[in-house]
């Protein structure tokens, strides 16, 4: 019988204590037991980036962490973008660009955003592209995305 | 939950991540940025009883620093550390160019430098670049420290002259020839190589070249380097003529794979192409 391994977790601002078993992603982690299913879960081998959180403010994918990583640390998930039922300006700008479609890996580019948002680098168009290559989108196109963080990097 | 069930182990040095590969020998396997090791666990490709997780490690091995002429980089520096780091931009150049080509955003974030080198993926720039720059890799055992010279450190595919009790500590790059080109052809924008290819060389006032290295990804069962094309070239004037004759002789040296990301005759197809490319490039000081 293998065995839990007990951790502290803050995400979002809240602290938790569990207890997880080893083979847990992270991803999983914040789906199943804290009931937070913003963060999506795509291929769960580190290609689609759907499972993007922020780990102590670095944008990593969920589904290649494992639970026990969690301990001590900061997680970020897409919930904790939005005051109350006040969107953050990232999310006016996706809703703005027409940055999705079926939403499926808007909080991915969220979290990859916010990580960008947050270095303060002023970036070309280019490298935005190349900053969020790492999240796919299956059904918009990349044009609406790129456009709204763009606008949120250069303070539009 | 994908991986088969495993037991999560945190070690607290070097010293006891090796006791507990010793301990557990062969059914363990250490665990640095996850960004090859988790993927195969979530397949089931891989089912170790035992994950030891060495990211603790980093007050011991995250740094990058000068070891006389040599830049040690510890096996827990990350992707994104590399980026930022104007030592090893100034000093390793080539491995600074050569991260930009490596996954994604989120990868760079947490993958390391010494998990490139010991997961030995055939494709793997990192590896690439310690064979054309003649890294060496230490490593700690239970019976101590040693050096492994990177042409010795590859052995096929995913396999490395690591025992299974050995942990990579550090890759070492000795200053090497000053002048370089990369180049990669890949399938789409960051995946695995098709054909990684780096060049490596010393101008002499003379018009001659020296230390001439060429190193070929994605062509074998391993990085390689091409050998017979680099003698052809060494201590040399190149014309046309030679360093074409050259890039053929670089097919002596691999054995290209058919695989889903290209046929084996693509790849021998590109292999004299981009090496005569990049040569010229060397030697005509631009692209
Ligand atoms: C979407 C995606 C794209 C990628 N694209 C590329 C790419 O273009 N090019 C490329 O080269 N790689 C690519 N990778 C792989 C990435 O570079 C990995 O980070 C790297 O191969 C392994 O480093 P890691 O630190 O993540 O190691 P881990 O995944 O933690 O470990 C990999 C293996 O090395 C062993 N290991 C780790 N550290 C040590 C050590 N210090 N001593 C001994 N053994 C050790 C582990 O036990 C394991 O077997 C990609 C990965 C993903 C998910
Ligand atoms: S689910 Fe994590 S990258 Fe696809
Ligand atoms: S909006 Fe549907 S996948 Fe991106």
């Amino acid at each position: 019988m293998i065995e839990t391994v007990p951790i502290l977790v803050t995400v979002n601002g809240t602290r938790h204590v569990l207890d997880v078993e080893p083979r847990m992603h992270a991803a999983d982690l914040l789906r199943g037991m804290l009931g937070l299913t913003g963060t999506h879960v795509g291929c769960e081998q580190g290609v689609c980036g759907m499972c993007t959180i922020l780990l102590d403010g670095t944008a990593v994918k969920g589904c290649l962490l494992l639970a026990p990583q969690l301990d001590g640390c900061e997680v970020e998930t897409v919930e904790g973008l939005a005051t109350g039922e006040e969107l953050a300006p990232l999310q006016r700008a996706f809703k703005e660009a027409h940055a999705l479609q079926c939403g499926f890996c808007t909080p991915g580019f969220l979290m990859a955003a916010t990580a960008l948002e947050r270095s303060g680098r002023r970036l070309t168009r280019e490298e935005i592209r190349e900053e969020l290559s790492g999240v796919l989108c299956r059904c918009t196109g990349y044009e609406g995305i790129v456009r709204a963080v763009e606008r949120r990097l250069t303070g539009g | 939950m994908k991986p088969a069930p495993f037991e999560y182990v945190k070690a607290v040095s070097v010293a006891d991540a090796v006791a507990l590969l010793t301990e557990h020998r062969g059914d363990a396997r250490l665990l640095a940025g996850g960004q090859s090791l988790v993927p195969m666990l979530n397949m089931r490709l891989l089912r170790p009883s035992v994950v030891i997780d060495v990211n603790g490690l980093a007050d011991a091995l995250g740094e990058i620093a000068l070891q006389g002429d040599a830049v040690a980089v510890g096996a827990l520096v990350r992707y994104a550390e590399i980026e930022r780091s104007s030592l090893v931009a100034e000093r390793v150049p080539l491995l600074r160019h050569v991260v930009a080509y490596i996954g994604d955003r989120q990868v760079r974030n947490r993958g390391t430098v010494g998990g490139a080198v010991a997961h030995a993926d055939p494709t793997g720039e990192i590896a690439l670049v310690t064979l054309a720059l003649g890294a060496i890799m230490r490593a700690e055992g239970p019976d101590g420290v040693r050096d492994i010279h990177a042409e010795a450190f590859f052995l096929g595919p995913y396999t490395t002259a690591l025992a299974p009790d050995e942990m990579l500590t550090h890759v070492i790059f000795p200053p090497a020839a000053p002048a370089f080109r990369f180049f990669e052809r890949g399938r789409k924008h960051n995946d695995f190589a098709v054909l990684s290819l780096a060049v490596v060389g010393r101008p002499e006032p003379d018009g001659t070249w020296r230390d001439i290295r060429i190193a070929l990804g994605g062509v074998h069962d391993r990085p390689v380097l091409a050998a017979a094309a680099a003698r052809a070239l060494e201590g040399r004037r190149w014309d046309d003529a030679l360093v074409r004759d050259a890039a053929l002789l670089a097919l002596e040296d691999c054995d290209p794979p058919d695989d889903f990301r290209a046929s084996a005759e693509y790849r021998r197809h590109l292999v004299p192409v981009h090496v005569r490319r990049m040569l010229s490039a060397l030697a005509g000081g631009h692209e």
